[in-house]
């Protein structure tokens, strides 16, 4: 029989994105612990509230899609105030251990990115006072604008049932320069009216999340998605890519505290509150858009890979012309036929990064097997990035008042999860794409996310040509930050049997 | 021989490190020190000797080697014997190798000839090399050039081990080579689109300053490694 997961012992976030299950709003809260006993008592009735990975309405005795959501997620101090024993804790991840902060250099959230300037949440948070430190993450995700009030209503009711036992930390900044607002709120963006999948810089998001063993998914979506075979098919990655207790690529289990128990089924979630600055990008898109031959659309998508009205990747319709058949055909496909258009490309035409530049965010974040430049070096294709994926998560914030400033409330909060913070996570920020030697490509960084700005050598990029063409490669001078983090953390997000044995104190590595 | 590729010349080269202190500090450890006083790259002695492409400095403390258990003569029998006596146990067990002494360990890629590029070694840093190598056995007999370079050969490891990274052309080559590519860099990225005319213009100024055919005009400096 076919690996099936145990759906109701994993928390819904983990497999599912939300906003693409029509829930296009979220907030997240964030709490600190005072008293591990009355710790133990709300987490006891939060984890009653959260909400699993189970398929809604399916099978005999259906669960029905609720109208909002709860998970919660924990920081290494949030889970000390909790009082877990030490002998689990000591088995945790040095980077979990010590957090985002900490980890700025190998991150590259220096300058404008680095803590000092995050939002005070995250800049106070395990900084000198632990009253402010950030210990677990609570998110609402709700269908309409009712029910993430009703949600959140039932959250401060349990905070406040604890009587000073749980607090709930202020020091997110919003909107009108407000700094110290008590929740994080992200939203899906719209365009006249409707709901899209787009960020601030106007690219379509969310597209070609990676598939795995176990996970109820049809079997078509594994393309683009899964891993590629050497045979030109693809399967699905291994659970222990993104699941603990589970089997990963390298046929092992990933590294995981004890007992058993408390890290099965879980997993580790990066939060990062991304600031767009959307002045600046729509400044170089017009100026380099100018100048660039192939126009400003063109050039916009060569920053990201994928055109930015509906996602169509540059390898598959790398021009005007192309782009307009593509376009055709993609109105008239069937949804998984959509899903394998946008996902299901490989580099195998295209390693000179004549159509999907090298420096381009999905090559990036993802290389595929492009990584291979000498055919049939390894046993599957792409085993340079099978284990480097990350499942994303997140909604944009805020809105764009003054599309000509970088300044105002708007950005996006990006959540990442994975069995490996270090492996999979912190490699591709800091390899991929702060950096670009795996690449050729020097010391570019990926256009969108890196941290350019450098003025003794300005951040530089090559928009590639084909090799037979007679054109000149077009080179990105000097690109400014584009995206500025705010903030964040890294946190463990326990299964639903991890969840009631810390909530009754009974985690036993024995 | 199977370190010299072309012009190139890949030297290793182990100094046995004497047993004793100088003034409290083992020999090995006082060697260690003296090397993490030297600076790094442009700072280094060594970006003072001509044709170094590549050089690195280490204290070799052991190479720690055990058996595989029971692989010995008469392994086996040694379990089954063990019964008997705990003398056939502890034969049976895996055995250690170390190495005797600790080592300056030097390695390095140079461009030429090498008793030329250790003379030139020599006249360039020979306090240096006289502090760096002063507790190493054999060292004592080395007087000047001559002498330094018949040790170096003495210790030599015969071992083609070469950095990625250069080829073998000379250093003043190699360097004005990475001046080039990043000048030639900037120029592509400061005068992209310029009609031909102005392009051929700009290019032809930029030639006269880069000077590439002459490697005494602009270059990088040797150590250099940022533009």
């Amino acid at each position: 029989m076919k690996k099936q997961l145990d759906l109701m012992d994993i928390q819904g976030n983990v497999l599912r994105a939300y906003g693409r299950y029509n829930f296009p709003l979220a907030r997240y809260v964030f709490i600190n612990i005072r008293d591990g006993a009355r710790g133990r008592d709300f987490l006891k009735r939060v984890t009653e509230r959260v909400t699993t990975a189970v398929s809604w309405g399916e099978g005999p005795d259906p669960i029905q899609k609720p109208l909002h959501t709860l998970n919660v997620a924990f920081t290494y101090q949030g889970l000390k105030a909790l009082e877990l024993p030490r002998a689990s804790l000591i088995g945790f991840p040095m980077e979990f251990v010590m957090g985002m902060r900490p980890r700025a250099d190998i991150l590259g959230d220096d300058k404008r990115s680095a803590p000092e300037h995050w939002d005070p949440i995250w800049r106070d948070s395990r900084h000198r006072d632990r009253h402010k430190d950030v210990h677990a993450w609570l998110a609402i995700n709700a269908q309409t604008p009712a029910a993430l009030h009703d949600g959140y209503e039932e959250l401060l009711q349990l905070v406040h049932d604890t009587a000073g036992g749980v607090l709930v930390l202020t020091g997110h900044r919003g909107d009108d320069g407000k700094e110290n607002l008590a929740y994080q709120d992200v939203h899906v963006l719209f365009e006249n009216g409707k709901p899209t999948s787009k960020e601030h810089f106007g690219y379509t998001d969310g597209i070609g999340d990676p598939v795995f063993e176990g996970m109820p998914s049809k079997p078509e979506r594994v393309v683009g998605r899964g891993k590629q075979m050497k045979d030109g098919t693809w399967a699905p990655l291994e659970t222990g890519e993104f699941i603990l207790g589970h089997r990963d690529e390298a046929q092992e289990y990933p590294s995981a505290p004890s007992p058993q128990l408390l890290s099965r089924n879980g997993t580790f979630m990066v939060y990062r509150k991304l600031h767009e600055n959307v002045g600046s990008f729509n400044q170089l898109v017009e100026e380099e858009g100018s100048k660039y031959p192939g126009g400003k659309e063109l050039l916009a998508a060569k920053f990201v890979g994928r055109w930015r009205d509906n996602g169509a990747p540059l390898v598959s319709a790398p021009d005007a012309t192309s782009k307009a058949a593509w376009d055709d055909r993609f109105s008239r496909a069937a949804p998984l036929e959509k899903d394998r258009m946008l996902s299901g490309f490989t580099y195998n035409d295209d390693m000179q990064g004549g159509k999907c530049p090298f420096s381009s965010h999905i090559r990036r974040i993802n290389p595929r097997a492009s990584l291979e430049f000498n055919k049939d070096a390894f046993d599957t294709p792409g085993a340079l990035s099978n284990r480097r994926r990350v499942l994303r998560r997140g909604l944009p914030y805020g809105q764009v008042n003054d599309p000509t400033r970088d300044d105002g409330n708007h950005g996006i909060v990006i959540m990442m999860l994975n069995a490996s913070i270090s492996r999979q996570f912190e490699f591709v920020q800091q390899q991929w794409i702060n950096y670009g030697n795996d690449f050729h490509a020097a010391n570019e960084k990926d256009i969108i996310l890196g941290n350019h700005g450098d003025d003794d050598a300005p951040s530089r990029a090559v928009i590639q040509v084909e090799p037979d063409s007679d054109d000149a490669p077009y080179i990105l001078k000097k690109i400014p930050r584009l995206v500025e983090t705010r903030g964040g953390d890294y946190f463990f997000v326990p299964s639903m049997t991890a969840l009631r044995m810390m909530a009754q104190g009974i985690v036993d590595p024995t | 021989m199977g370190n010299v590729s072309n012009n190139a010349y890949a030297l290793t080269c182990l100094s046995p490190i004497k047993k004793g202190h100088y003034s409290g500090t083992a020999y090995s450890d006082e060697v260690r020190r003296r090397l993490q006083q030297w600076g790094l790259h442009e700072q280094s002695p060594m970006a003072k000797v001509p044709q170094t492409y590549l050089t690195r400095f280490f204290v070799l403390d052991d190479v720690y080697y055990e058996s595989l258990p029971g692989t010995d003569f008469g392994g086996t029998w040694y379990d089954i014997l063990s019964i008997f006596s705990d003398r056939f146990r502890r034969a049976a067990l895996p055995k250690e190798d170390h190495l005797e002494s600790k080592y300056l360990v030097w390695c390095c890629n140079l461009h030429g000839d090498m008793d030329t590029y250790l003379r030139a070694m020599w006249h360039s840093i020979g306090d240096d090399i006289r502090s760096l190598w002063e507790f190493c056995y054999g060292f004592e007999d080395v007087k000047g050039a001559d002498t330094f370079v018949h040790y170096i050969k003495q210790c030599q490891l015969s071992a083609s081990l070469f950095f990625v990274g250069s080829n073998d052309a000379s250093l003043e080559e190699q360097l004005k080579g990475l001046y080039l590519k990043q000048e030639f860099s900037r120029f592509a990225a400061e005068h992209q689109g310029l009609p031909p005319a102005e392009l051929q213009q700009a290019y032809r100024a930029f030639i006269e300053r880069v000077q590439p055919q002459n490697l005494a005009g602009p270059s990088w400096r040797p150590g250099q490694s940022r533009p």
